[in-house]
């Protein structure tokens, strides 16, 4: 019947109209999902992040940021330590990517250039000369008062990268720690038992080790208190005024 | 309608044209009242929509809704990532220590956990907050601030106090929530199933820490800087209308490593450890240090301990 037939052809159509209106209900969410805005924070400004974020050390430095937490594994592998080039005068060729970066919590291109070089120099009993400017106040500010200004009182008057503790003994450069322990017995003991200084790596050592860092890791010995940082930005709040001058 | 004309077997056109208008304005009407759903809903296929909640899934059901959280991300966000299901050590408690004498306030612990927890870069999301407050003895949290931007910190007259999930023992945000999306696990963590979750927000009203934070639009994080490697309770990209919070890491506490905000700390100032191993950090520092919990009046019992130098 032609009557019969318009009914099924009403209802194929209803059908499949309804069927069109669930496959939208079902995909139409998935699409809203990828859809592009401008970041609020600038990708660039997270590159202070040592650690977990994956940064090249060209970003680091286009973002100007405060590398003063950096540890040299945050972006190099540890199974692949950076290939260290010398020069012809057996002179450490930085890179000029790393000129930023700041060692043991000091800047040496505050005053050093990399091409220019560093001779240590000896006097006729082959004491280390130390150069007037490294006697500046400014460099050496390790105890309350200046106190502790004289540079053998920790290095070996001989040899400069070795140290000697208040026991007498003398240990590599490595083991400054053990020097250190020597006036700074409670946070020695602090830092023995992890309460003091970072620990890197695994809290379950069974599973992985557990790197702790030495003192010179974080303090500059010459000058150990902890230089200001450069805070990371601040949350963003959409009713600070500040941010939405709207 | 004459005698003398034979009623139609099936249809005239009078009751077609009124049938189909009903049948019209019906499925309109269904349609319209339907359109809210779309907007609100963020499931992309019929699986996700019937997914049982997290502790209910058998260990095979589980991973096939891991492979499908694979393909969404990638799909969503063109990275393949590692989606797995980490599940509690026996024999650890998390703690949490945070040395107060030595935090700078830096917020490096801030971006650390955005980068590594794949947290909505905008609208921003942060699970830490660092409270600047004022040194001058009175510890009044009305009085601090979380949008200080100086040139350099610490500020002089002032300290900071850094504010994350406190994983409670007693935590109000789970005995608040009506759906049981929320709940402590057995190593202390407390998780949040991002697919049970219907967004009520009653959580983070009961929290007297801010410590949840809610999405209120679709997440997005920009394709390079997602971390790959997910959780399922963890830091797997979040849906618009979930809640989310800190879980400690989940996927490197649970394979021994510490938190992205311990890693990074350039002072030292967090700990974290296993409180059961008389051995950790933490468990020397609780013996040995001066430590306070925040809120302690409201019974809380949080496994976040703040400490001092002295």
């Amino acid at each position: 019947m032609e009557t019969e037939r318009k009914t099924q052809v009403v209802l194929a159509v209803l059908t499949m109209g309804f069927a069109a209106l669930a496959i939208n209900f079902v995909r139409v969410p998935a699409r809203a999902g990828v859809e592009k805005r401008a970041p609020l924070i600038l990708p660039g400004s997270l590159a202070i992040v040592p650690g977990t974020i994956r940064v090249s050390a060209a970003q680091l430095v286009a973002s100007g940021g405060d590398a003063s937490g950096l540890q040299c594994y945050a972006c190099h592998d540890a199974k692949k330590p950076p290939e260290i080039r010398y020069d012809a005068n057996h002179r450490v060729v930085l890179p000029k990517e790393h000129l930023d970066l700041i060692y043991g919590m000091r800047n040496c291109s505050e005053c050093h250039t990399p091409d220019e070089g560093v001779k240590i120099e000896y006097n006729a009993d082959g004491v280390v000369i130390i150069p007037d400017a490294h006697r500046n106040l400014a460099h050496m500010a390790h105890g309350r008062y200046l106190r502790n200004e004289d540079c053998f009182n920790c290095h070996v008057s001989t040899q400069l990268d070795h140290l000697h503790t208040p026991e007498g003994l003398v240990v590599g450069l490595d083991q400054a720690t053990q020097l250190c322990a020597g006036c700074h017995g409670t946070q020695y003991r602090d830092w023995e038992s992890g309460a003091h200084g970072r620990r890197n790596g695994y809290w379950k050592s069974s599973a992985g080790p557990t790197v702790r860092q030495e003192c010179t890791s974080c303090h500059d010995p010459h000058a150990p208190a902890f230089t200001p940082l450069i805070p990371m930005p601040a949350p963003h709040s959409l009713h600070d005024p500040r941010r939405n001058p709207s | 309608m004459t005698p003398d004309e034979t009623p139609p077997e099936g249809m005239t056109r009078r009751s077609f044209l009124r049938t189909s208008t009903v049948l019209a304005t019906g499925a309109a009407a269904i349609a319209a009242g339907l359109a809210p759903l779309r907007k609100i809903g963020h499931y992309s296929s019929v699986e996700e929509f019937l997914q049982k909640q997290y502790k209910e899934l058998s260990p095979a059901e589980m991973k096939v809704v891991l492979a499908r959280i694979e393909g969404e991300v990638e799909r969503q966000y063109g990275i393949r990532p590692h989606v797995r299901d980490y599940k509690p050590m026996s024999g650890v408690q998390f703690v949490y220590a945070l040395n107060l004498s030595r935090c700078v306030g830096c917020r490096k612990c801030v971006h650390a956990c955005v980068a590594e927890n794949n947290q909505s870069r905008n609208p921003e999301i942060q699970y830490i907050r660092v409270v600047k407050l004022p040194n001058d003895g009175s510890f009044d949290l009305e009085s601090g601030d979380v949008n200080y931007t100086p040139k350099s910190v610490p500020e002089a007259g002032f300290f900071y106090m850094p504010i994350q999930c406190h994983q409670c023992h007693n935590p109000p945000c789970v005995t608040v929530c009506p759906v049981k999306a929320t709940w402590q696990e057995a190593d202390g963590i407390t998780v949040i199933d991002y697919n049970w979750c219907i967004g009520c927000r009653y959580c983070e009203a009961a929290c007297p820490y801010f410590a949840r934070r809610f999405n209120f639009a679709t997440p997005s994080i920009p394709k390079e800087q997602i971390n790959p490697k997910m959780s399922y309770l963890g830091n797997r990209p979040r849906y618009k209308g979930v809640m989310e919070k800190c879980h400690f890491c989940i996927q490197r506490t649970r394979e021994g490593r510490y938190p992205a905000c311990v890693e990074v700390c350039p002072t030292g100032s967090r700990k974290f450890g296993n409180i059961l191993d008389p051995d950790s950090e933490v468990s020397y520092i609780l013996k040995n240090k001066r430590v306070f919990v925040l809120k302690e009046e409201l019974g809380t019992h949080p496994r976040f301990f703040y400490y001092f130098d002295i």
